[in-house]
């Protein structure tokens, strides 16, 4: 049976990358790209197998046929200097497969609509590939047994995003908004790497299963890390203050959009924190601050919704409410309702996301109804009116955040000079320039 | 001198630069209903190539395809090397043989300039190929050596500049600065997209009915600020509110103070109005046509310019500040950088291609004089790029139309359908090119099927409200405006039914709405996550992985569960005299106006004698989902809207004995056994909807049988025949298989192409089927139907022409328009659209409004202006288009040719340079198949006219009737 759940653990998180392998080596040997059929062919095997894989760990966990599994499985070492080791260990149990089960079936499924919708589109191979990666770096988050692994698979699930909503990159728009969530990215994914950093000296192991220790930690420890957790998480799952970087990511082609924002990439950061769960638990310091900044967050995006005249920046928005409120859920302590809101959300808004370029029709179907004035309207109209601008505005979160990493891009500019003006000096350039 | 301008209103150097603009935005209206249009319809007045370069140069787009593709044209046979010389030839008239260098004439010189890329700018691409010793050059290395050290001695050819400043923001832009414009046009996507929207959002842009300066300003008075690049807007805004300044005014202050004055005003407002065109264009529209616009909002374009010259004047002055330089417009614009000079090796290169052509050696390219240099340079420069492609775009369609003209004398020359017999059933489908391989597919069965082309409203122009529409739409072409309002009402004895049935339907539309509207809000997006998400996600997942039985099997039960009720149109108006209450139209037509519309369009036709014992009258339509161009699809002469509701009437008419009776006075007998049925093609998924067969008399039962089978192999293999364009159905389908193929594509949520549309007009034919009847015109031809026998005073051929010119030329134009550039003309790939407040679709999160047709409509499409072909003398086409304005432009203008063809004699001449050419057919055998799929089916490519042997008349050598093939139930593939 261990036998059986490693072979399955390991083929759910490998065989997607090893369609991957499969296209890359042909886009690297060929001279020519891989037809659209090869490659559709190549990582759909891969994410189907994955599928398949997760579903026999869920088989397994559920002990269905023979004894139930649950806990960590061992892979050896990933990395061994000296006497720091770092595992490669994997953790079978309720949240991990159910998050696993789900990923896979729907990035299986977004292969499926993007094989017709990209077809004949130049990027179509780069697609494919990102969906790979994605689904790699997606299994490994959710089968991770250990904060190393972890990070590892949630730098993927990054990275591909910031690639694909950098899609369409002979325009300026989607290159400027992915460079936009990209530094996103970097900023809060500080918060997990410092935190794990930090694990493995207070608890010795960066394993979920030493949490279970976090006990011993004396209450500022313990908070440290539960707020570097929470920095994190806040930046993938796009919470106040780093929501700027989720309407851009609209930028993308349809189905990549559907994929991460509404479904998997945007949930990641609760997953995290669910997975983190009794480091959080031991401090109400941290959980206070994520109940305030998943409620601003909900509240500020339900009124962003109301003024977004965009299908997909709306339905961007009335995501992030939800996340807004799962966050404060998990916070609460409410895991178990957390998980179960967090798997529904992403199933619904898939389906809407997938089905945007829709509204015309739908319009004309359904007819359409005045929205009336709501009661904000009615009795404060001078107050509606400033909730307008702020949200039509979108509070300029973007700018506000360009101003208060201004000094450092100031330093950077300084620095840039002092470097050209050293090379000159030097000419360093050559007669080349 | 300043003031004197401004008191003439006329004069209003601010309005003229604003009305220049108005020619050049895109006219697009909200996207729900998409009207095809010459994308450059203001330069219309102009000749084609004038306006095609004009618009171009106004928008900075392209006018024609690139060099590179005509090239590639000419190397696969597309565009014949004859056509060129012969443009070449024409355009230079006498100065053609001219002597330029030694053994160089200056139609040779022209020559090498368009079919080789001697005249390149890509420097390092010479260099590198030079140096790996794969360059053309190459061939002759004394000479390059010879060519380079001139080129180098000068004189040089000179580069063009292409860049052109305008506004401060071009400067800005080449100095280095970060981009106003996208702070700027940021904020205006945003506040234009609250103010225009159509009901998308919850809540719109407060005050908009006060137009869009005062709600902006008023906007910014509340509080709001500006983007950080606009910094210092939302004083200037107050105090515009609260002056309540006009538009113009504050237009005028910012020019002042940005410097820009005198004949700089015009060029830097309409470049302003330009940057943005989308939006810009989109206000411009809904200021000519509020009735497009359904809320209140009134918008102007002076005031959207208002409006981004006020967030514009910080942003400018922001960036001259970080630069350190003047925001003064005539201390600005001198501080721009001069081109760098041309690299001496892309003028060596030319000089290769040319003194190889001329057959000189390296030491007489060593010895040209200056002078001489310099006269070739100066030939070269005369010839430009924009020249050279506009005799391409010639050759290209000059060789197109040899192959038609060839074609249609080839097919003219077989013997005449001599058979006497009564057809066995007619079908009138619209003229639209998309129905002319179901045509011939029909045609191809028997040679008792005869098949007829009109403009699909059917000669009626109505108003029509179907059983669940909420209100009336007009269902004719654009520039009719509809006399009549026709409705479907449920007959008698389903009233009780169809009452129950419509309130649960609006129950449940109101419920789905709801759903929608409230999974967008906080607790109403938690209670639905839980409620519907599971269930959600099972229909994405039928939807994405099995569409067509999804769909197919969701409309199966449900009209078993709740069959839609029994309707009749209203169509005849009982003549009581009264009179329709004060600005309502009549609902339904009275009975001489019944047999006016039925007359005339059975006239228009030529189908005044031999009536089949069916009639099937198919309007067009097309079914398909996320898919915000859906409307771009269906019938441009219903006004962008599904053609059935026309075909039914017009059937329904036709049918009545006391219309009979009327048209019977004018001449033409429709027999007591003949019988009209009105049904809508749906041009993506191919299926057939039949309208009133309930009224089918029984009498008419097996030849309305005969007719539904042929109907039923003919969308088939119609099918069949758009499958083999799209690349993802393979070519060796049967026609059953490519019908699934052809559904699924239509009720699939990821297809962006669910059918390929116009994208393959190119040409119009107007005249008697007989003469095109059995050739496979590769669904690229409008077929027309008309008879020059039965219209001895023209009147029928003006009225065809007035109606096909102009709506056949606006969708060729926006095709050509979207194609040749379609970034600026066209809309891009649809991959990343994103609808924005119900009025057009936009890139990402946030771009200009994208007008025009996306890249996936356009990808076969060849660009050309539509060749149109009419069975009249060239005497009779000049008295009509003399008659009416519109034709006259295009056709004098050449928006589009214009070919005769002698009823009597089928002589044939083209319009060209103001007068009608003689035009000699070349003598063609043409390829002969038995069947049109043995033809087409063998690429995917357009293929060359070929015969179709099965659909020939047996006097012109067709297989006549077969056996058995037609017998009722004996459908084979």
């Amino acid at each position: 049976m261990s036998l059986v759940i490693r072979m399955a653990l390991a083929l759910a998180i490998l065989s997607p990358l090893a369609g991957v392998a499969v296209v890359g080596v042909r886009v690297l040997l060929g001279d020519r790209q891989p037809g659209e059929a090869t490659t559709a062919r190549a990582i759909a095997t891969g994410l189907i197998a994955s599928v398949l894989a997760s579903l026999a760990v869920l088989w397994v966990f559920l002990g269905i046929t023979g004894q139930a599994i649950d806990g960590d499985i061992e892979f050896g070492d990933w990395l061994r200097i000296g006497d720091f080791v770092i595992p490669a260990v994997l953790r079978v149990d309720g949240i991990s497969v159910t998050i696993s089960v789900f990923a896979s079936v729907l990035t299986a499924l977004i292969a499926r609509f993007s094989r017709t919708y990209l077809h004949k589109e130049p990027g179509f191979v780069r697609f494919f590939v990102l969906l790979g990666l994605f689904a790699t770096g997606t299994q490994l988050v959710a089968l991770a047994g250990a904060l190393e692994l972890f990070f590892a698979g949630w730098e993927i699930i990054g990275i591909s995003s910031a690639f694909f909503i950098g899609f369409f990159h002979e325009r300026g728009e989607p290159v400027r908004s992915s460079i936009r969530a990209f530094a996103t990215y970097r900023f809060s994914d500080a918060g997990l790497l410092i935190a794990t950093v930090v694990t493995l000296e207070f608890l010795g192991s960066a394993r979920f299963s030493a949490f279970e220790r976090v006990g011993t930690l004396e209450p500022t420890q313990a908070t440290v890390l539960a707020l570097l957790f929470l920095l994190s998480a806040m930046g993938k799952s796009a919470q106040l203050p780093f929501s700027g970087w989720l309407p851009r990511a609209m930028e993308g082609p349809t189905p990549s959009s559907a994929l991460f924002y509404g479904a998997v990439s945007i949930h990641a950061g609760l997953f995290l924190l669910l997975r983190v769960w009794p480091v959080l638990e031991v401090s109400p310091v941290a959980r206070a601050a994520g109940v305030a900044v998943g409620l601003a967050t909900a509240v500020y995006a339900a009124a962003v919704v109301r003024v977004h005249t965009d299908a997909k920046g709306a339905l961007a928005h009335a995501t992030l409410a939800q996340v807004g409120l799962i966050l404060a859920e998990i916070c609460l302590g409410w895991t178990a309702l957390a998980l179960a809101h967090l798997v529904c959300h992403a199933l619904l808004r898939l389906g809407q996301y997938l089905k945007a370029p829709n509204m015309i029709h739908d319009t004309h179907r359904l007819g359409h109804e005045p929205h009336g004035p709501s009661q904000l309207e009615r009795w404060a109209p001078k107050l509606a009116d400033r909730v307008y601008a702020a949200s039509l505005h979108r509070l300029r979160l973007d700018d506000r955040i360009d101003v208060a990493f201004s000094p450092v891009l100031g330093v950077a500019r300084l620095l840039e000079r002092a470097d050209r003006w050293v090379r000159r000096t030097l000419s360093l350039d050559g007669a080349a320039s | 001198m300043r003031l004197a301008v401004e008191q003439g209103a006329s004069a209003d150097p601010i309005e003229r630069a604003l009305e220049r603009a108005r020619g050049v935005l895109p006219d697009q209206g909200p996207i729900g209903v998409f009207i095809h249009h010459n994308t450059l319809h203001a330069y219309q007045h102009l000749p084609f190539h004038e306006g095609v370069q004009a618009g171009a140069e106004a928008l900075s787009a392209r006018p024609y395809l690139s060099l590179r593709q005509f090239r590639d044209a000419l190397a696969s046979g597309r565009i014949d090397d004859r056509d060129v010389r012969r443009e070449i030839a024409l355009a230079l008239g006498p100065r053609g043989p001219e002597t330029i260098l030694p053994g160089l004439t200056r139609a040779e010189l022209w020559h090498q300039l368009m079919v080789t890329d001697a005249d390149t700018d890509d420097a390092a691409g010479i260099e590198f190929t030079i140096r790996a010793g794969i360059a053309r050059e190459c061939a002759n290395l004394t000479l390059w050596e010879a060519c380079l050290a001139r080129a180098r001695r000068g004189p040089g050819l000179g580069l063009a500049e292409r860049r052109r400043f305008r506004r401060h923001r071009d400067v800005l832009v080449a100095l280095g600065a970060a981009d106003p414009d996208v702070a700027v046009h940021g904020e205006l996507i945003r506040l234009g997209s609250g103010f225009l929207d159509q009901g998308q959002a919850h809540a719109p842009l407060p005050g908009r009915h006060q137009g869009f300066l005062l709600a902006v300003t008023e906007f910014y008075s509340n509080g709001a600020s500006a983007p950080l690049a606009c910094r210092g807007a939302e004083a200037d805004m107050c105090r515009v509110f609260e002056r309540k300044e006009p538009a113009s005014h504050v237009i005028r202050a910012i020019l002042d103070d940005l410097g820009v004055r005198g004949d700089d005003l015009d060029a830097f407002l309409f470049a302003t109005a330009l940057a943005l065109p989308g939006f810009t264009g989109m206000f411009a529209r809904l200021e000519r046509h509020p009735e497009e616009h359904r809320v209140e909002a009134p918008a102007t374009l002076v005031d959207l310019v208002a409006v981004r010259l006020l967030l514009e004047r910080p942003a400018i002055a922001r960036a001259c500040r970080e630069l350190g330089v003047s925001a003064s417009w005539p201390v600005l614009r001198t501080l721009v950088s001069p081109v760098p000079p041309r690299p001496a090796v892309l003028d060596a290169s030319l000089l290769w291609g040319l003194a190889s052509a001329a057959g000189l050696g390296a030491h007489e390219v060593a010895a040209m004089e200056d002078a001489t240099l310099e006269a070739l340079w100066a030939e070269c420069r005369a010839f430009d790029d924009v020249r050279r492609r506009q005799l391409f775009q010639e050759a290209y369609e000059r060789t197109y139309r040899g192959w038609v003209l060839d074609a249609l004398a080839a097919r003219r020359a077989l013997p005449a359908d001599d058979n006497e017999e009564r057809p066995r059933a007619q079908f009138i489908f619209c003229i639209d090119e998309r129905e002319e391989s179901i045509r011939r597919a029909i045609e191809e069965q028997h040679p008792g099927y005869i098949t007829f082309g009109a403009a699909g409203f059917f000669g009626v122009a109505i108003d029509y409200q179907g059983l669940y529409d909420r209100e009336p739409a007009a269902h004719c072409p654009v520039v009719v405006t509809p006399g009549h309002e026709v409705h479907e009402r449920p007959v008698y004895t389903d009233l009780g039914w169809h009452r129950l049935r419509q309130g649960a339907r609006d129950r449940w539309h109101a419920w789905e709405r709801r759903a929608a509207s409230s999974s967008h809000t906080l607790s109403g997006g938690a209670g639905m996550s839980f409620l519907l998400g599971p269930l959600s996600a099972v229909k994405t997942f039928a939807r994405v992985v099995a569409p067509r039985s999804s769909v197919l099997w969701g409309d199966r039960v449900l009209s078993r569960l709740a069959p839609l009720p029994n309707t009749r149109l209203s169509t005849l108006r009982p003549e009581d005299g009264a009179r329709p209450a004060e600005g309502r139209k009549p609902v339904g037509f009275s009975l001489d106006e019944s047999v006016d519309r039925v007359a005339s369009v059975l006239t228009n036709l030529g189908l005044v004698r031999s009536f089949a014992p069916i009639v099937v009258v198919l309007g067009h339509g097309s079914t398909s989902l996320n898919n915000p161009h859906e409307s771009a699809h269906d019938c441009g002469a219903c006004g962008g809207r599904r053609g059935g509701a026309n075909a039914r009437l017009f059937a329904d008419m036709a049918n009545r004995p006391d219309v009979r009776d009327g048209v019977r006075k004018r001449g033409i007998d429709i027999p007591a056994d003949t019988w009209f049925i009105g049904a809508l093609h749906d041009t993506a998924s191919d299926a057939v909807l039949y309208y009133d067969l309930e009224t089918l008399p029984a009498l008419h039962a097996a030849a309305f049988d005969e007719a539904w089978q042929a109907l039923e192999r003919a969308r088939a293999e119609n099918a069949l025949e758009r499958s083999r364009r799209f690349q993802d159905a393979p070519l060796d389908f049967d026609a059953a298989q490519a019908l699934r193929h052809v559904e699924a594509r239509s009720s699939h949520l990821a297809q962006p192409r669910p059918e390929y549309g116009h994208c393959t007009n190119s040409i119009c034919i107007v005249g008697r089927r007989q003469l095109t009847r059995g050739l496979h015109l590769d669904r690229r031809a409008f077929l027309v139907s008309y008879d020059p026998a039965v219209d001895t005073n023209h009147t029928v051929l003006e009225r065809i022409l007035a109606a096909v010119g102009p709506v056949g030329a606006g969708i060729s134009l926006e095709y050509y328009f979207s194609s040749v550039d379609n970034e600026t003309f066209g809309c891009g790939t649809k991959l990343p659209h994103n609808v924005t407040g119900l009025i057009g679709v936009m890139n990402g999160h946030q771009s200009d409004l994208r007008t025009g047709l996306p890249l996936q409509m356009v990808e076969l499409h060849e660009p050309m202006r539509l060749l149109l072909i009419v069975d009249a003398t060239p005497e009779a086409l000049l008295a009509v288009a003399g008659r009416q304005p519109e034709v006259a432009e295009l056709v004098g203008n050449a928006w589009i040719q214009l070919v005769s063809v002698d009823p009597a004699t089928g002589a044939m001449a083209v319009f060209e340079r103001g007068r009608f050419e003689p035009y000699e057919p070349n003598p063609t055998l043409l390829p002969v198949v038995d069947r049109s799929r043995e033809w087409h089916m063998r690429t995917r490519e357009h293929v060359k006219p070929a015969l179709v042997r099965s659909a020939l008349p047996v006097s012109a050598g067709g297989q006549g009737l077969r056996p058995g093939a037609t017998a009722p139930g004996a459908l084979h593939a």
